[in-house]
């Protein structure tokens, strides 16, 4: 683990991208039965947008979230830890 | 294809390692109404279906359910960091850790490894959908079961959470299965085979 890593940080926006994260999917669930739903429609924008700011704040600071986004062109920063399953993951 | 988030779907944090809930929360790992299951039945379920919203239902629920198997293993895995031998027998727990250490197998709570026989794939709209609806309330009772024999918050919280997503995935499935059958003509309303009798 790295030191320099500020950790309540790290934790603290982990948790917001976790909520906006999960208001996207109960909403996603929603729309799949009812893909018609204009409120269901501007609510899920409306997370999209700032759970897309939230990550790409985490990213810059604690590195890639998905095997897709690792920014860093001199180091592969996806295997660093902590993994979601280890305490100081969450 | 499926591409790996690594964070949580909401945080597993556990102070105290415990042998004794880990014992019995294994049974949402491997069980017959567990996660492993969950995910097996709906993401198999989903070929032989014949409507567009109920096949986004099944993969989105049946998604989620890795991610609550993930979950588990998080539970599970911190559940077991540092406990010493003593404590894995007085738990009961060396007659897994003969076997496996505290490494994650998928067994249920009793021992019995996991099993395919415990995912439902009918081939039947109406039959595989019933059969959901009937795993959702399944897995809930396991989590009000798990609630009845766990005190520590920090473990509560998570099952807790898990519990409630039970109820909304009943609540999808209920959705779905009213799409299928206003799919479905009045000879049919309660059991047909449309992805076999067209």
């Amino acid at each position: 683990m790295n030191n320099n890593v500020n950790w309540n940080e790290r934790s603290a926006l982990l948790h917001k991208i976790q909520a906006e994260d999960f208001a996207l999917y109960e909403v996603a669930l929603y729309l799949d039965a009812y893909p018609n739903n204009k409120k269901a429609m501007k609510y899920y924008q409306e997370h999209h947008k700032i759970a897309h700011m939230l990550k790409a704040e985490f990213e810059e600071k604690f590195g890639p979230l998905t095997i897709y986004s690792n920014h860093n062109d001199q180091k592969w920063e996806w295997v660093d830890g902590p993994w979601p399953w280890e305490k100081e993951g969450n | 294809m499926w591409t790996y988030d690594k964070k949580l779907q909401y945080p597993v944090k556990i102070k105290n390692p415990n042998a004794n809930y880990a014992k019995i929360i294994i049974s949402q790992l491997g069980g017959p109404d567990g996660e492993l299951a969950a995910s097996m039945r709906y993401l198999h379920q989903r070929y032989s279906m014949p409507y567009d919203k109920v096949r986004g239902i099944l993969t989105d629920v049946g998604t989620e359910e890795l991610a609550h198997l993930e979950m588990i293993g998080a539970i599970l895995y911190q559940l077991t960091q540092g406990l010493s031998p003593e404590e894995i027998k007085k738990a009961g727990m060396d007659i897994y850790f003969v076997d496996h250490t505290t490494g994650l197998y998928p067994v249920a709570a009793s021992g019995v490894p996991f099993d395919m026989k415990y995912v439902g794939v009918k081939g039947d709209v109406i039959a595989d959908l019933n059969e959901d609806l009937a795993a959702e309330q399944k897995a809930r009772v396991t989590y009000d079961n798990i609630l009845r024999m766990v005190d520590d918050p920090d473990v509560r919280d998570p099952i807790k959470y898990l519990r409630q997503r039970e109820l909304v995935h009943y609540q999808r499935f209920g959705d779905a299965l009213r799409i299928a059958q206003d799919n479905l003509d009045s000879k049919n309303f309660y059991a047909f085979n449309p992805s076999y009798d067209k």
